[in-house]
């Protein structure tokens, strides 16, 4: 790349993100929230100059990876703000899943392993998030996160160390009887776990005064709490996606890449194979319990029952029907497991079915079963995979 | 030791035998068709529910309990057919998570349509025998007519799996294409249709171990009623390796003793996690299964 030609796109984004803001800030007094209107474009524009630079991808990825991140995050936290707050909160939910799935798409794509135990996961880091919220209230909202994280972690060790000898099937079962198991191990503990009622957080997540004040406080949506919890799991989604695209892309992602097409090679060029088994396990369960912190913090609450055995399969199938192995696929099941409520109870009212009969309440059920079947048979890298496929073709084709 | 002890034993060890012997039968089951064709059926509780469903469904014909049961042994065979020759048959050589997903699937389809036709309510079943214990000395010992059916028909089913592995031309063409099924295709059996077959069979022992946990006056059938018997059952398999049949009964039946004791001396609930323990312990000594012979994996 010559230098000439980068000063030049320097110049051009420089002024479009003068223009953006200044406009913006005529619009400000106007409407509300010019200021976050203005910062979300200015960032958006930046990013995309960024990576608009030829050769970027191949000379500096990780920058490419982090705008490509930073601008999905300030896109959807844009699209958030004018949502309305039930919306808020679907989309809130999708993007803890989202977490989740990054996780068990790595661990699958990565090193061709596949685990029903998320469910259970995903309660380590709900549970972990809840107690230690409720005995040290005043731990910063993060901190608290990435503790629940470390403790997803050490159980996906403890777990992922026998599993490492397993092969296929053994490792799916086994943490099919994790998973069943969990409900059972919260109630043994249920002094700590709150037993069948779960357990509430101490305070409701609240806005910064900072961010309060700096976009008009009071009549500002920003300031309502849906929105916060919003923006909060969007950009922690951004910051894991940021991270799962790196690994993936690292020596130890390609590694592992190379475990699932064919374990044996992998063996003779030298990788450690229960060495990277382990690390694709430990990824993915401190994913999960990512996910589930964050469920604890969106909902203010955990009961024990969400984190049955039910919730893993329901993962598997958005992951499944998303794209199995790829970054994409966990994303856009993410967007699924948002907004499927809304769709089937959609498909309910078109139908005319009735909303309290037997065949409403097991529609969810037979559409993800059904779409999990034929999504394997015909497409094994779901929609992602599809969609990529469709593009090569068309590509070459022109 | 007093009598009150020695009742309470035996008491455990008849009821551990009788939740025993139904997941040795699940155990044996996944290990009929993993053995041919390398499939871990994580929807072989669901299957045998929806047959007995629908052979139960014969009730309101005003037909009688054994007839049901023949006619959900007879939708049990269809089923298992079925499953092989539409859903699995285009697994078999793909990489070993896609026949996992596809009966994960399979799972949530069937248990979803069973409660969306029959609703999730649990559907009582008539006992052809009577669930009350008989008495030892005034204690009860956990062994009703119920039990002994229950065991009973176990005993049955085991032995003529058994017997027609062993003694029938048709169970040497099973274990042959299980074996070896490049060289049995060689030799002129018909490989294709003993896959089916085995799907068959091995739905039909799931519809016996669902009609026997069903027609229990306390559980009934439901659309889940093989959920905590399907991990209970894998976990025996496991243990016993999954490629012995003699295994996976040995260890369903010593599952099922110890886990009455789990209950006995602590809680029901703790019984899946003393499972999970089991399950643990027993694959990190032996990754593939107590009953099994070690065997190096072809590259």
């Amino acid at each position: 790349m010559k230098l000439g030609d980068v000063r030049q796109r320097s110049a051009v984004s420089l002024a479009v993100i003068i223009v953006a803001t200044i406009v913006a800030l005529l619009i400000a007094p106007t409407t509300r929230n010019g200021v976050a209107i203005a910062i979300a474009l200015d960032v958006a524009v930046a990013c995309l100059a960024t990576l608009t630079f030829p050769g970027l991808r191949s000379s500096h990825p990780v920058v490419a990876r982090a705008a490509l991140s930073l601008l999905g995050v300030v896109a959807v936290l844009f699209v958030a703000f004018f949502l309305p707050s039930a919306s808020d909160f679907n989309l809130a939910t999708g993007a803890a899943m989202s977490i989740v799935l990054l996780g068990l798409s790595f661990l699958t794509g990565a090193s061709g392993q596949i685990s029903l135990g998320n469910s259970a996961f995903m309660g380590v880091g709900a549970f972990t998030m809840a107690i230690w919220a409720n005995h040290h209230a005043t731990t910063p909202i993060f901190v608290t996160l990435l503790i629940s994280v470390v403790a997803g972690a050490l159980v996906g060790l403890l777990l992922g160390l026998p599993a490492t000898r397993l092969r296929g099937p053994y490792l799916a079962g086994m943490t099919l009887a994790f998973a069943v198991a969990f409900t059972a191990i919260l109630g043994e503990f249920s002094s700590w776990t709150g037993g069948d009622s779960g357990l509430q957080l101490p305070t409701e997540a609240k806005p910064p005064h900072w961010l309060i004040s700096l976009f008009h406080s009071g009549t500002s949506p920003l300031t309502t709490s849906t929105l916060w919890l919003t923006d909060i799991s969007i950009v922690v989604a951004g910051v894991a996606f940021f991270f799962m695209a790196n690994l993936f892309a690292s020596r130890t992602g390609r590694a592992m890449r190379l475990i699932r097409d064919n374990d044996v090679a992998a063996e003779l060029v030298g990788i450690s194979l229960p060495r990277a088994r382990v690390i694709a396990f430990v990824v993915s369960s401190a994913y999960a319990a990512l996910g589930g912190a964050l469920w604890t913090l969106i909902d203010n609450s955990v009961s024990p029952p969400t984190y049955s055995f039910a919730l893993s399969v329901t993962i598997l199938s958005l992951i499944v029907i998303g794209g199995i192995g790829t970054i994409s696929g966990a994303l856009i099941g993410g967007v699924i497991y948002a907004y499927s409520t809304n769709v089937i109870s959609w498909i309910v009212n078109q139908t005319g079915l009735n909303p309290q009969g037997n065949f409403a309440s097991q529609l969810n059920g037979i559409i993800f079963g059904g779409l999990l079947i034929l999504t394997m048979l015909f497409a094994p890298l779901g929609i992602a995979g599809a969609v990529r496929h469709f593009w090569h073709r068309a590509r070459n084709r022109s | 030791m007093d009598a009150f002890l020695t009742s309470r034993i035996i008491a455990d060890v008849l009821g551990g035998l009788t939740n025993g012997v139904i997941y040795g039968m699940v155990a044996l089951s996944l290990v009929l068709i993993w053995r041919s064709t390398g499939v871990l059926n994580f929807a072989q509780g669901a299957m045998p529910m929806f047959a007995t469903y629908v052979g139960f469904a014969l009730l309101s014909y005003h037909f009688g309990y054994w007839l049901c049961a023949v006619a959900a042994l007879i939708v049990g065979l269809a089923v298992g057919g079925l499953t092989e020759r539409l859903v699995v048959r285009g697994l078999y050589g793909k990489p070993e998570i896609n026949p996992i997903v596809v009966m994960v699937g399979f799972l949530i389809v069937l248990e979803a349509v069973a409660a969306a036709i029959w609703s999730s309510f649990p559907r009582s079943l008539p006992s052809p025998f009577s669930s009350i214990d008989w008495q030892l000395g005034g204690h009860p010992v956990s062994l009703s007519p119920f039990t002994v059916y229950e065991i009973g028909a176990a005993i049955v089913v085991m032995l003529a799996v058994a017997a027609l592995f062993r003694f029938t031309n048709l169970g040497l063409q099973l274990r042959a294409s299980a074996l070896a099924p490049e060289v049995s295709r060689l030799l002129g059996v018909r490989v294709g249709r003993l896959l089916t077959l085995g799907w068959m069979l091995s739905t039909a022992v799931g519809v016996v171990t669902t009609i026997l946990v069903s027609s229990n006056f306390f559980t009934g059938l439901t659309p889940q009623v093989n959920d905590g018997i399907f991990a209970f059952g894998f976990i025996a398999a496991a243990v016993g390796g999954l490629e012995s049949p003699v295994g996976a009964i040995v260890a369903g039946v010593s599952l099922g003793i110890i886990l009455q004791f789990v209950q006995d001396y602590l809680n029901s609930n703790a019984q899946i996690i003393v499972a999970l323990v089991v399950l643990i312990v027993a694959l990190m000594v032996r990754p593939n299964g107590v009953f099994t012979k070690s065997s190096l994996r072809r590259v």
